[in-house]
């Protein structure tokens, strides 16, 4: 007997058996399958980007291009694993691609040095999913509205200091499986006669239950109205972490840059006035976000960058495998207090 | 205003460069924090692992490459490390952390520890020498898309085993010989019949049918001529399995039908058993092909004997999952089984994952328990231990939107049987039947974690009844515990002087246990039997030795663990909760992931128990 899983079938080789066998034995082989078939972009190869692209890759997708028009600096370097210690001034992607594509064999890396601004509609159309780092908010929400109509799902994510987030639109009918233990019909007490022989339904049966999901753009969860009632009710509720990535999002598109350490205490006054902008502009207290976040988003926390990764990356794993309910829309993640929410913006 | 070096303030920064950290275990979790720990800008680490490296660790073990299967994982995680961090110092060890070389000094070498183990345990030794050494230890586990962290700083917190924790997950004799209900059993029983006919033949795993059975409940007469009957039938009872097949010369007909027809006809005997259960319906040897491969056991039997042959007189085979034959025969033996009792046969693939104790594994917990890992390191570094938290990962959130759930740490337990000042523990057994081997290996090692005990009896005299010391005290191995004047209520002093432990012993002496069951820790958690709807049964990820083929932990399970707790924003700890007792139990599981890997890639120690597989380790 060989160790593979329904070789009749001749669509896994031993070898992805042997390897991928432990995540085979969680997601099962059927969303392997998809996994093998699916195309990725990843846009940005800072430390978010490449723990995306390490996740991306172990898990065995078809492919995965690794796109980033920006030079590798010593700070670039240190964020993140993939680049060798001597690629400084090599483009970042380009210097991520040997170790990258080491991680698995099986899987096709490929490079592009462009700037995402400057790539055409149907460059994204070649994908199956698309996700977005260090972008600016103009060009996120311009790919979302390109991709999502096509069934292209699309992730953005972004790591600052401590604090980081995700953020997925999987289209208007997102359709996935769910695994259920099957229920075990029949009466538990024994009883004499006909009934008692019936044969013992297995425990560990399980059942493929078939789902539908429906997700919002971009647009629609970053232009949340919270002028109206329902919205400052439920604005106990929100993670202050929206606010926040509505700041960073701001700054990043008025300097062109995030905040650097170089240039802190600029950085942090500009910081504070784009926070009293933007929640003046929603009609909301500067309260929602005390002072003191300044502090704590500069540059990237690895440790932090491995969390919004390990997260993001599972979220790709599965929409594209389609198994098991993916969350909807955001996923905030707080260094500070540990604490990793999943919220829902911009739905009716 | 503060300093920033990279998103660090500068004083964190400067004492991340110059701190020591020990990360014990370099596999799933082990290799993300590797890489956490070099990018945040820590330069002292050393790493110890006795694993070697195996082409299933790669979907994950993401330092390793197909090139080093069969390396040392320490030392291969070192040396990805250096190619992006060449200036980190990091020292490997290819080592058990149990070995006394690593003894409370080396533990003071340190600021933190940090375990990414999958056994529980080196998770009780690491606990005990690190509150020997008063050295903060974060403490994490993973299994399928569940993990956990938790920070353990002695006098402050818990630690690691201030709660009993459920032991694993045995099945009685009379299910496993007698009356198989599920595929588990089955397949126990095969791994039981591998043991007996080409392994280590253990008195705990017979395959024949179990006269002794409860439920048979014959009367004396009739069980005295079923005795005798026994005697001829292929004299059950006084010729061992082994023996027996191999007078047999191994023969798979005469094999296949004592097992799976005279054996299965003499159950049918027992008429009490199958009143209320469907009768298990013996096979003919003519039709064994029909059943498709496992019909071809005889192949797997023939190979496995010429394996036994090769090793020479007196040998014996350990059991190991990635070994081809040893998976077929006990898939084959398993399957003809379930037929027998009318269940639905099971694959190879799954018979893999509960005879293996196979936990399903993927990178992205690693790395987010990893990450948090040293988000958590960060604060010790400050000694900020009331910022640090317990954090749970779901795999979905929960009613309050937590996919992360922090909380607060529990102050020690005043009782702990480990970290309590004068610690003691109740223990319940027969002094008359229990033997001082049994009493080191059962009891203090493998219960009370201890790794090298001396025991000495509390009777004035300081009678000492086991030394650590090789051979010093192997005299007494057979005796009785009654042999030394020991009865109800006497004590006994263990110490584990490589652990800085001592242990009072209360014993009380019982002759009403349970079946099958030698001793009995009191105020133990109970063990818990899977209730047949209940997720509780998740919670429990199977804990367990490999040697006990464990319920597997399957990822349907795990999805049942959403930790619902009625809480503020920010969790209390759990014993102020209002939960009940079954969401608490929830909350209290600790994840541990399991090494399935086999006992012959690790490197062997004198230290090591013989049957050192690493256990499932349940995220309870």
């Amino acid at each position: 007997m060989i160790d593979t899983i329904e070789k009749e079938d001749n669509i896994i080789s031993e070898e992805e058996a042997a390897q991928y066998d432990r995540q085979i034995r969680l997601w099962g082989l059927d969303a392997q399958k998809r996994l093998r078939g699916s195309r990725v972009l990843l846009v940005g190869l800072r430390g978010l980007g490449a723990e995306v692209a390490k996740n991306l890759i172990l898990a065995g997708v078809k492919g995965l291009t690794l796109l980033d028009h920006e030079q590798v600096t010593e700070e670039s370097r240190r964020a993140q694993f993939l680049i060798p210690v001597d690629a400084d001034g090599q483009n970042q992607a380009q210097a991520s691609l040997e170790r990258a594509q080491l991680l698995n064999p099986m899987v096709e890396v490929k490079v592009d040095t462009d700037a995402v601004e400057s790539k055409p509609d149907d460059f994204f159309f070649q994908f199956d999913a698309v996700c977005l780092t260090r972008c600016s908010k103009d060009l996120m929400v311009r790919v979302d509205q390109l991709c999502a109509s096509r069934n292209i799902k699309v992730f953005c994510g972004d790591v600052y200091g401590y604090h980081g987030y995700m953020f997925s639109d999987l289209g208007q009918e997102h359709h996935y499986v769910e695994e259920k233990p099957k229920v075990v019909k029949g009466s538990n007490e024994a009883n004499d006669g006909p009934e008692a022989k019936k044969r013992k339904v297995d425990p560990n049966e399980t059942t493929m239950v078939k789902k539908t999901i429906s997700f919002c753009s971009l647009k629609e969860a970053l232009e949340v109205d919270w002028t109206n009632e329902k919205a400052k009710s439920s604005l106990k509720r929100t993670p202050a972490d929206y606010f926040l990535l509505q700041v960073l999002l701001k700054f990043r598109t008025d300097k062109g840059c995030d905040p650097q350490p170089d240039s802190f205490a600029e950085d942090s006054q500009l910081l504070l006035q784009i926070r009293d902008d933007v929640l003046e502009t929603m009609g909301l207290s500067s309260e929602l976000l005390p002072n003191t976040f300044v502090s704590y988003c500069f540059s990237e926390m690895a440790p932090v960058c491995a969390v919004v990764g390990g997260v993001l990356g599972q979220e790709l794993v599965k929409a594209l495998s389609q198994r098991d309910a993916p969350h909807r829309n955001f996923f905030f993640f707080d260094g500070l207090k540990g604490s990793g929410v999943v919220d829902n913006f911009g739905s009716k | 205003m503060a300093q920033l070096v990279g998103p660090l303030r500068k004083e964190l920064a400067d004492s991340l460069s110059s701190c020591r950290v020990l990360v014990v275990g370099a596999g799933g979790i082990g290799c993300e924090l590797l890489k956490n720990l070099v990018l945040t800008g820590f330069k002292n680490i050393e790493v110890i692992d006795l694993d070697t490296i195996d082409v299933s660790n790669l979907n994950r073990q993401f330092l390793f490459q197909k090139k080093h299967v069969g390396k040392s994982k320490a030392q291969v995680a070192k040396e990805s490390v250096l190619r992006f961090c060449p200036s980190a110092n990091i020292t490997a060890y290819h080592d058990s952390i149990m070995n006394p070389d690593y003894n409370v000094e080396f533990f003071r070498n340190f600021q933190l520890v940090m375990n990414a183990l999958d056994n529980r345990a080196a998770r009780n030794h690491v606990n005990r020498m690190c509150l020997a050494a008063d050295i903060p230890l974060i403490e994490s586990g993973t299994a399928g898309y569940l993990g956990q962290v938790t920070v353990i700083k002695k006098g402050q917190t818990e630690c690691y085993e201030c709660q009993p924790k459920p032991t694993q997950k045995t099945f009685p004799g009379c299910t496993i010989r007698n009356t198989p209900s599920e595929p588990i059993h089955c397949i126990v029983w095969a791994k039981y019949l591998f043991n007996q006919l080409f392994g280590e033949e253990d008195a705990d795993q017979e395959v024949s049918p179990d006269t002794a059975d409860p439920e048979v409940a014959w009367n004396p007469a009739d069980a005295a001529a079923r005795a005798t009957a026994s005697n001829k039938d292929g004299d059950i009872k006084r010729v061992s399995t082994k023996e027996w097949a191999r007078s047999t010369g191994y023969d798979p007909v005469k094999l296949f039908n004592k097992l799976f027809k005279d054996d299965i006809m003499y159950l049918l005997t027992m008429d009490k058993l199958w009143k209320k259960r469907k009768a298990p319906l013996p096979l003919d040897w003519t039709e064994i092909h029909q059943l498709g491969v496992f019909g071809y056991i005889e192949n797997y039997v023939k190979t496995l004997r010429s394996q036994l042959i090769e090793k020479g007189e007196g040998a014996e085979l350990v059991w190991d999952k990635d070994d081809p034959p040893a998976m077929d025969f006990v898939t084959a033996a398993a399957n003809l089984r379930m037929n027998v009792f009318s269940m639905n046969m099971k694959s190879r693939f799954d018979v893999k994952s509960m005879a293996g104790n196979i936990i399903p594994a993927i990178a992205t917990t690693n790395a987010v328990i990893a990450g948090l890992i040293v988000l958590e390191a960060l604060k010790t570094l400050n000694s900020d231990f009331d910022q640090c938290r317990t954090i749970f990962l779901n795999k979905q959130p929960n009613p309050r939107k937590k996919l992360l759930v922090p909380c607060a740490l529990d102050p020690p337990n005043p009782n702990c049987f480990v970290c309590a000042s004068k610690p003691e523990v109740t223990v319940k057994l027969n002094v008359h039947k229990t033997i001082v081997q049994a009493l080191q290996d059962k009891i203090l090692k493998e219960k009370l974690g201890m790794v090298a005990p001396d025991v000495q009896i509390e009777d004035g005299k300081g009678t000492i009844l086991i030394s650590s010391e090789e051979g010093e005290t192997e005299a007494n191995n057979n005796k009785f515990l009654s042999d030394f004047g020991i009865r109800n209520g006497s004590r006994l002093q263990a110490d584990d002087f490589l652990q800085d432990y001592t242990l009072l012993v209360n014993l009380i002496h019982s002759e009403e246990l349970e079946k099958d069951v030698e001793f009995e820790v009191v105020g133990d958690a109970p063990d818990k039997a899977p209730a047949p709807n209940v997720p509780e049964e998740g919670k429990n990820i199977a804990n367990g030795n490999k040697d006990s083929a464990q319920p597997s932990t399957s990822s349907k399970a795990a999805e049942d663990d959403d930790v619902l707790i009625v809480d503020s924003d920010e969790e209390p700890s759990s014993s102020t909760m209002e939960t009940s007792p079954e969401s608490s139990n929830r909350k209290r599981k600790h994840h541990d992931a399991d090494t399935d890997d086999a006992a012959s890639k690790r490197k062997r120690l004198d230290q090591q128990p013989a049957d050192d597989d690493e256990d499932i380790i349940a995220l309870d």
